[in-house]
């Protein structure tokens, strides 16, 4: 099965199957590809488990299908199966309530050279955050 | 102003919104603060960023205490834009040195409006475009970028950030047909104006 790229906070290479207008992930390759699972209480990643009322529904055949995956768990998505790609939107809630609560979300990104950083690493600073880009 | 606060518990912590490093590192020569790099532009979907320069003041227990606002470090756009680099700048410097804030936090809640469902979804096809592009997809990567724009087409983090991407010039006449339709629209942002709250 060839490989999709899966955006998500990052991008991940998962084999996929595609169809007229979606992605399908073998069951056990949804970890890899978004990040959840699939249990018997739902789709749950670390601690958090979201109920999926209609198992059914996430599936096509013995695959799970990504973009119903993504209506269950409430995150728009932009799926084009033709080019292989796919992108989830992260926390919403998570978003809403940072913007209220002032707490900032954490987040991992690269440095320059290609080193991995968390904001957490700079806790016990005072940090002005600038977003800036070359264009 | 990295250096002058730096043994006053301070940072600054670049995020570019930039496709790679080399085209960062002309922009960020001899500085000593670190800076991250973000292709997908998380940043501007977890805080909400529809411009930049975008800051962010964040406190040692990673409190957001001045929500998104427009900044600059010189007054290099001052004529264009109307934003002094100064005032800022001190605002910054009483706060890590006095710890002096510009605003309360019941005044810094909420002054970031929520992106909307097209500006997430235009997030999402500005990221599908992307990696497009470095599939070598050319025509995959010019329609979502093209659906992105349209979604948030005042959202500089998309539109302007997709001119390089597709091969127009971001400093173009494509730059300042944004300028103007993002002015008609009365200038949306999302935070704090550039002399809000100093």
């Amino acid at each position: 099965m060839p490989e999709a790229a899966i955006i998500t906070e990052e991008v991940r290479a998962v084999d996929a199957t595609a169809t007229g207008d979606t992605l399908l992930v073998a069951p056990g390759r949804l970890p890899d590809a978004l990040g959840w699972e699939l249990k018997p209480q739902g789709l749950c990643r670390a601690d958090a488990c979201f109920p999926v009322r209609e198992r059914d529904v996430l599936f096509v055949g013995d695959k799970v299908d990504l973009g119903a995956v993504a209506v269950a768990l409430g995150r728009p998505a932009v799926i084009d199966p033709a080019a292989r790609i796919a992108a989830f939107a992260l926390d919403g809630e998570g978003r809403r309530s940072a913007l209220e609560s002032l707490q900032a979300p954490a987040f991992e990104l690269d440095d320059l050279d290609g080193r991995r950083h968390n904001l957490e690493e700079w806790r016990g600073k005072k940090k002005l955050l600038v977003a800036f880009s070359s264009w | 102003m990295h250096d002058e606060l730096a043994d006053a518990g301070f940072t600054v912590l670049g995020v570019a919104l930039d496709d790679s490093s080399d085209a960062v590192r002309p922009w960020v020569d001899n500085i000593s603060f670190p800076v991250l790099l973000d292709p997908n532009h998380l940043v501007t979907e977890l805080f909400a960023i529809s411009n930049v320069p975008t800051v962010i003041w964040i406190d040692e227990d990673d409190r957001i205490v001045r929500p998104n606002g427009v900044a600059f470090g010189t007054d290099m756009f001052k004529d264009f834009t109307g934003a002094e680099a100064e005032p800022h700048l001190n605002a910054v410097r009483r706060w890590v040195r006095d710890g002096e804030l510009p605003l309360t936090a019941d005044d810094a809640r909420g002054r970031v409006g929520d992106l909307s469902p097209n500006e997430i979804l235009a997030r999402l096809h500005f990221r599908v475009a992307a990696q497009a592009r470095h599939q070598g997809d050319e025509g995959v990567a010019r329609r979502h970028f093209e659906t992105a724009v349209e979604l948030a087409p005042h959202d500089w983090t998309i539109r302007r950030a997709a001119m390089p991407l597709m091969g127009d010039d971001p400093f173009g006449q494509k730059f300042f047909d944004m300028y103007t339709e993002w002015q008609q629209a009365g200038s949306p942002y999302h935070g704090l104006g550039p002399s809000e709250a100093l």
